[in-house]
């Protein structure tokens, strides 16, 4: 940040849109940029490709080389970031040692957060495969699989990584009908016992969606290849700096109307049930047995003369303590 | 001709049926995501990849959906519309949380006092012309008495003075007052130490300060950050005066300067009713000079500690070159002093 030059607005229109830029509460999408190194391999290049076909319209494509290493310096990638308002950077580059290499990076708070390698061992792209496309601009739907991506702190942060990538903005409401078009499902491979330092792949993979009707609530799905595939391995990765992690997963406190209205934090003991009705669980305390009426018996009654020459005797005695 | 092999591949293509889970599938309908824990299954994904993949897909994404499906939902002209949950899987940012703007002066006496802001209109009527016209700037209504035409003079007045030369001077002096104040605002606002509620936020928040919210600090915070700035100002001050040629001796003197302060050497009164540190002291002097007061060893001390008490390298170099040097030509072995006295 600090090679940009401070920009005080001259007029209103600049200042509206560095306001934009400012920290917001509500943050805006994502935006990513796709941008080749100094070398790059003809796949790496389709592979981008693909990938900012499916990040449109939140992505800018950069179609020259640039100099850039990311794991030896990501200057560039934070004065690229500060200039575009950006932070996801996918880098290509090809080498002899790495070859067909992506870099994805995110961004926070202008400094690089973290970092992770992919190689890309197989290819097919979405012009390959002959079958209908996503709209532009729809949200996918992404399904991850294999416990690595539960366990394993590198491809946990791969889930990371390509979560945010396509769906890490929330959207708080959509209509279902019509807009759910692709699923991206990311599948990670067995890990190999022979060689347990070997990573193994992971199989990136869109669908196009259709559903069709099921006489229930639920519509059944039924999925076609839409493009692209790849299988990546996992070459080297950056982690982030707890700091700086711990003030990204920083989130707003929701004022108290949001909250009420379900967006903030669970609602404790209210559930939406299976057919969409609100179902609540009242908590009541202990009842009281002893002030129980049971059932009148004329020897049980307490008389009234009796009651009142109690309370008499009890004055007597306080006013015996005065004097 | 065989197209089982075909048929197999379409039915697999077509198919709905959704594979048996050990671990249900678990689902984060605020990111449109699913993520199936369950291992992959090693036989199935060497033998026939992409047919176990898309079956993966399929259970997935059928739980995913069956999620969505189930979520309470609003109508609207256009179709039903799902409000989605918020996100159970946290993602970064990409910038941090905003920081709380810092209070001006006037509205953290307005929040001590209670005092609601009222919004003033931008346009006020004017009775005489009958029409809305700009509290300020082009042809606003402060500017009303520097442009009337006649004045009143009234009793007691000076003959020779200009009414509107007056206002316009009045009108200039309070926006110069409330520049002034913008610029102090401005300034307290960046000398003062991070608030507290920012602190807590952002990623160092180590310090363990009484949550108390902005505006209301107590007294002696305010006045000893105010101290601080003052002493600051007046040490840059002395600076700059003493950075002429003159050392400062001809410059103009400012009103109110702070007055340079020396250290003033101290005398032991000559006659005292207690002799006690007497001995002392002189034995004191006995010590650091048995101990080679003002030898190799005490002047190498001597200024040759840098600020934060670590060494000072260079002058630790530049002091063995000449130790060197004086010991080359075998003269006296201590050099002589640097630098002339003031």
């Amino acid at each position: 940040m600090s090679m940009l030059r401070t920009i005080k607005p001259k007029n209103a229109r600049v200042k509206r849109a560095l306001e934009k830029r400012e920290p917001q509460i509500v943050e805006n999408e994502k935006t990513a940029i796709f941008v080749r190194g100094q070398t790059s391999s003809e796949r790496v290049r389709e592979v981008m490709k693909d990938l900012y076909a499916l990040k449109r319209p939140h992505a800018i494509n950069f179609s020259r080389k640039n100099d850039i290493h990311p794991f030896e310096d990501a200057a560039s990638l934070e004065f690229f970031a500060g200039k575009n308002d950006a932070s996801l950077f996918v880098t290509g580059l090809h080498s002899k040692k790495r070859p067909h290499d992506l870099v994805f990076t995110r961004i926070f708070d202008g400094r690089v957060l973290d970092m992770i390698e992919l190689g890309v061992e197989a290819f097919t792209s979405m012009a390959d495969i002959p079958s209908p496309k996503s709209s532009l601009g729809i949200r996918p739907l992404m399904v991850f699989h294999s416990d690595l991506f539960d366990t394993h702190p590198t491809f946990q942060q791969l889930k990371s990584h390509l979560l945010d990538f396509y769906n890490g903005h929330p959207i708080t409401e959509m209509p279902l009908l019509g807009t759910i078009e692709h699923v991206v499902s990311i599948t990670a491979g067995p890990m190999n016992d022979a060689q347990p330092d070997a990573l193994p792949k992971v199989h990136f993979r869109v669908y196009t969606a259709k559903l069709l009707s099921s006489g229930s609530r639920v519509p059944k799905l039924q999925l076609t290849e839409m493009g692209p595939s790849i299988d990546f391995s996992v070459r080297r990765v950056q982690d982030a700096d707890p700091e700086l992690m711990k003030a990204a997963l920083k989130r707003p406190k929701l004022a108290k109307s949001d909250v009420e209205s379900g967006l903030g934090k669970k609602k404790k003991n209210i559930e939406t049930d299976a057919m969409g009705d609100k179902v609540g669980r009242i908590h009541l305390g202990k009842q009281d047995l002893s002030k129980m009426q049971g059932r009148k018996m004329k020897g049980l009654k307490i008389h009234k003369e009796r009651a009142a020459a109690n309370g008499g005797d009890d004055g007597m005695a306080v006013d015996g303590d005065d004097e | 001709m065989d197209v089982t092999q075909e048929l197999a591949d379409y039915a697999a293509a077509n198919s709905t049926a959704v594979l048996q889970r050990a671990n249900p599938v678990i689902t984060d309908p605020g990111l449109l995501a699913a993520f199936d824990n369950t291992p992959v299954d090693a036989e199935e994904y060497s033998s026939n990849l992409e047919s176990h993949l898309l079956a993966l897909t399929l259970t997935s994404t059928q739980a995913l959906i069956a999620s969505l499906f189930t979520l309470p939902t609003t109508s609207s002209s256009s179709g039903p519309i799902t409000s989605l949950p918020a996100p159970i899987t946290l993602l970064p940012r990409e910038k941090p949380l905003p920081k709380p703007k810092p209070l001006t002066k006037w509205e953290r006496f307005a929040k001590a006092k209670g005092i609601s802001h009222k919004k003033k209109d931008r346009d006020v009527w004017d009775e005489e012309r009958q029409e809305w016209v700009a509290r300020w700037g082009k042809g606003g209504k402060n500017k009303d008495k520097e442009e009337q035409w006649l004045h009143e003079v009234k009793a007691g007045e000076e003959a020779d003075q200009d009414p509107a030369k007056t206002a316009r001077g009045e009108r200039k002096a309070r926006i110069a007052k409330n520049l002034k104040q913008q610029a102090a605002n401005l300034a307290a606002a960046s000398s003062k130490p991070i608030p507290i509620s920012s602190l807590r936020d952002g990623p160092s928040s180590k310090l363990s300060k009484p949550s108390r919210s902005l505006g209301e600090e107590s007294q002696e915070t305010k006045k000893a950050g105010r101290d601080k700035r003052k002493a600051e100002l007046e040490r840059s001050m002395l600076i700059s005066k003493t950075s002429t040629a003159s050392l400062g001796r001809f410059d103009e003197k400012i009103q109110g300067e702070p007055k340079v302060k020396g250290v003033k050497r101290k005398f032991e009164p000559v006659a005292k009713t207690d002799y006690s540190g007497e001995k002392e002291s002189a034995l004191n002097v006995l010590k650091r000079i048995e101990s080679g007061f003002g030898s190799d060893k005490k002047r190498s001390k001597k200024g040759g500690e840098g600020a934060e008490g670590g060494l000072n390298v260079r002058k630790a170099v530049r002091f063995q070159g000449k130790q060197d040097r004086a010991a080359g030509k075998s003269s006296s072995g201590a050099p002589g002093k640097k630098g002339k006295r003031k």
